[in-house]
C-alpha cells in the first residue's frame, strides 16, 4: 500500500571517524595513518573536539611563554605563563582566590537571572505591540550602544562598595541584549508556521506558546551569550571603582603593587569563565534547536 | 465507464446526502492593498458549489488568486465581499470542519514527526493518549511508519508533505484544502503522492479542494476542475472530468485525458504567457497574517 523506500535522507551527523578519505588533507602525504588522524581531528566526535580545544590552549600558552621569556622581558607588562600559573596556585593555597571568586560569582548569580527574566519580559511586551515597539526601539538601540559601564562610579557612590552596586551594573549592561534578542526572535517567527497554527484554530496564547516562543528561544540564548560577556566586563569595572573583594578589586590591588603575575592570573580566570559560559550556552542552544545547525 | 452514478463518488454515502452542497462560495471577492498605494483585485465574483465528497481541482495562471481563494475558504483571511458557507453556515474563521495543507510543509521544526501530526489535536486540547493513538493511526495511513521520532529536518521533502497531509487529516475535517502541496517535490515523488492522496481520499470520503498550477495533476485527481482567469481571478470554466475511478497513472496517456489537458491549457495559455512578460505585483495574501 505504501510505496515508499523507508530510508531517511539524513540520520543525524553520525560519522565513522576511522573511515578514511572523507576529507582530504592538503599538503599532508597520503599515508593511511595521516589521513585517519586528520579525519578524526577534523571530525565532530567529542574526543576530537576536546583535543582541538586542548591543542589551541597549549599553543597559546607556549607562544605566551616564549614571547615573555625571550622577546618582551619587561615584567611589568607581561610575565611568562608558567609564573602566572604559579601565582594562581599561590592564590588558591592562601584562600585568596576563593574570597574574590565568591563575591564576583555571587554578584553575577544574583544579577544575571534577574536580567534574563526582565529582559525576556520587556522583549515580549515590545514584540507584542507595534506602537510600543516604534516608541521604544530608538531608546533601546541608544541604551544598547551607550557604554553603560561608564556609569559604574555613580552606582558605587549611590549603592556603596557592597554587592548591591555591582548587581545594579550587571543588570543594566546584561538586560539590553536579552530584550533586543527576545524581541527580534519573537517578531521574526516564520509567518508560515503562524499561519499553520491559525489554520488549526489556535488562540493567540497557543500561537505564542507553541510557535513564537520556541522559535525565539535560540535567539534568547544568543542574547544571553552576549549579555554574559557584558556582565563580566560590567562587574569587573564596577569593582574597580570600589569594592571589598572580587576579581575587579583584586586585579586593581595587584596592579597597584606591580604584581603582574597575579593580575594576569585573574584575567585568565575571567577569560575561562567567559569561555565556559559561551560554550555552555552554545551547547544548550544546539540541544534546544538542532534544526538550526543543519541549516548552517 | 464511469463508476460515479451521481454527484457523490460512493453509493455508500447514501442518496439522502447526495444533493447537500458541502461548500458554497457566494459572489466571493477579495481586494488587496498594493504596496505602492492603490488596490489589486485578487478575486471577483467567484461562485461555486461543491457537493459532499467531491474532489475539485483549481487551476489558473499565477495571479489568479488560487491560494487566496483557498485561504478565504479556510477562514485565514476574510473575503472583501461575498461569503463562504460550509454546510449552510457562513465561515468567519478557521474551524474544525476544514483543514489546510500548505505548500511549504510548515511543520514545527522542534516537534517530531508524530508530534507534528498531532499538533492540531494538541491545540484542540485532546487527551494525551488519544492524541497519540490518533496520530499513530494517521502515521500508518500516510506511510510514515518508522519516522515518528524524527524531526522534520531529518526527513525528505516527500516525507514532510506526508506529515503535512496527516496533520490536516488528523482533525477529521469534512473539507480538506490543499494548496499546491506537491509543488516542491520531484516528479516521481509527486506521482506517488498523487496516487497516495487518491487512495486516502477514496478511503476517507472527504470533500477536497486542490489548488495546483499543474493541469495534468488537477485532471488526474479531480472530479471537476475549476479554471480561474487571472487579475481579477474569476471562474472561467468548470471542466467535468469524466474519467473512470480508480485511476491508474497510465490514464495520463489516454486520449481522453490529453484532450482535457489541451482544453484547459487553451483556457489559460494566454494569461500564462502574459504573466511571463509582465512583472508580477507584490501583493501577497500572506501579508495580512503576519502580525499575530
Amino acid at each position: 500500500m505504501s510505496l515508499v523506500a523507508a530510508q531517511p535522507e539524513r540520520s543525524g551527523s553520525v560519522m565513522d571517524p576511522s573511515e578514511p578519505g572523507t576529507q582530504p588533507v592538503l599538503g599532508v602525504p597520503p599515508t593511511p595513518q595521516g589521513h585517519a588522524f586528520g579525519d578524526w581531528l577534523g571530525g565532530s566526535s567529542r574526543s576530537a573536539k576536546t583535543f582541538r580545544l586542548a591543542l589551541s590552549f597549549g599553543l597559546a600558552a607556549a607562544v605566551w611563554e616564549v614571547v615573555a621569556r625571550y622577546f618582551v622581558t619587561n615584567r611589568l607588562i607581561i610575565v611568562p605563563f608558567s609564573e602566572v600559573v604559579a601565582a594562581l596556585a599561590r592564590e588558591v593555597s592562601t584562600g585568596q582566590l576563593w574570597i574574590h571568586a565568591r563575591i564576583t560569582l555571587l554578584e553575577i548569580a544574583i544579577a544575571f537571572p534577574i536580567a534574563v527574566v526582565i529582559g525576556m519580559a520587556l522583549g515580549l511586551v515590545i514584540a507584542s505591540s507595534r506602537i510600543v515597539q516604534q516608541i521604544l526601539d530608538p531608546l533601546l538601540t541608544a541604551a544598547y550602544s551607550v557604554p553603560i559601564v561608564a556609569l559604574a562610579p555613580l552606582f558605587v557612590a549611590w549603592l556603596g562598595f557592597g554587592v548591591e552596586s555591582k548587581v545594579a551594573i550587571i543588570l543594566l549592561v546584561a538586560v539590553f541584549p536579552i530584550v533586543i534578542n527576545t524581541e527580534v526572535g519573537l517578531r521574526s517567527t516564520d509567518a508560515g508556521l503562524v499561519e499553520a497554527a491559525r489554520s488549526f484554530n489556535a488562540t493567540r496564547w497557543q500561537i505564542f506558546r507553541t510557535v513564537s516562543l520556541p522559535f525565539a528561544i535560540p535567539f534568547i540564548i544568543g542574547g544571553m551569550r552576549v549579555a554574559f560577556t557584558r556582565a563580566l566586563v560590567g562587574v569587573v569595572v564596577a569593582e574597580f571603582f570600589g569594592a571589598f573583594a572580587g576579581f575587579g578589586y583584586v586585579i586593581l590591588a595587584a596592579s597597584q603593587t606591580y604584581a603582574t603575575a597575579r593580575l594576569l592570573g585573574y584575567v585568565v580566570l575571567l577569560a575561562l569563565l567567559g569561555m565556559i559560559s559561551s560554550i555552555g550556552l552554545r551547547a544548550w542552544e544546539a540541544r534546544l534547536a538542532p534544526w538550526r545547525e543543519v541549516r548552517e | 465507464m464511469s463508476d460515479r452514478s451521481g454527484p457523490t463518488t460512493s453509493p455508500a454515502v447514501g442518496a439522502a446526502r447526495a444533493r447537500v452542497p458541502a461548500l458554497r462560495l457566494n459572489a466571493l471577492g477579495r481586494v488587496f492593498r498594493a504596496p505602492g498605494g492603490g488596490t489589486v483585485t485578487a478575486l471577483r465574483d467567484v461562485n461555486l458549489h461543491v457537493e459532499q465528497g467531491a474532489f475539485v481541482g483549481i487551476v489558473g495562471a499565477s495571479g489568479s488568486g488560487k491560494s487566496t481563494l483557498l485561504r478565504i475558504v479556510d477562514g485565514l483571511i476574510p473575503p472583501s465581499s461575498g461569503s463562504v458557507e460550509v454546510d449552510g453556515k457562513v465561515v468567519t474563521g478557521p474551524g474544525p470542519d476544514r483543514a489546510f495543507v500548505f505548500q511549504q510543509d510548515n511543520l514545527l521544526p522542534w516537534r517530531t514527526i508524530i508530534d507534528n501530526v498531532g499538533y492540531g489535536l494538541h491545540l484542540a486540547s485532546g487527551p494525551k493518549d488519544q492524541v497519540r493513538s490518533r496520530s499513530q493511526a494517521l502515521i500508518d495511513l500516510t506511510g510514515l511508519q518508522g519516522f515518528e521520532a524524527y524531526y522534520p529536518h531529518q526527513v525528505s521533502g516527500g516525507m514532510r508533505q506526508r506529515a503535512n497531509v496527516a496533520r490536516a487529516l488528523a482533525m477529521d475535517p469534512t473539507i480538506l484544502l490543499l494548496d499546491e502541496p506537491f509543488a516542491a517535490l520531484d516528479a516521481q515523488t509527486r506521482e506517488i503522492m498523487q496516487a497516495e492522496l487518491l487512495r486516502i481520499w477514496s478511503d476517507q470520503k472527504k470533500t477536497v479542494l486542490f489548488v495546483t498550477h499543474q493541469i495534468d495533476e488537477a485532471i488526474y485527481l479531480s472530479d471537476r476542475v475549476v479554471v480561474l482567469s487571472a487579475r481579477p481571478g474569476t471562474v472561467r470554466e468548470v471542466v467535468e472530468v469524466d474519467l473512470p475511478r480508480p485511476r491508474e497513472l497510465s490514464i495520463k496517456r489516454t486520449p481522453a485525458f490529453l484532450e482535457l489537458v489541451d482544453h484547459i491549457w487553451r483556457l489559460i495559455e494566454e494569461e500564462v504567457r502574459q504573466g511571463m512578460g509582465v512583472t508580477t505585483f507584490g501583493a501577497q495574501p500572506m501579508a495580512s497574517t503576519n502580525r499575530a
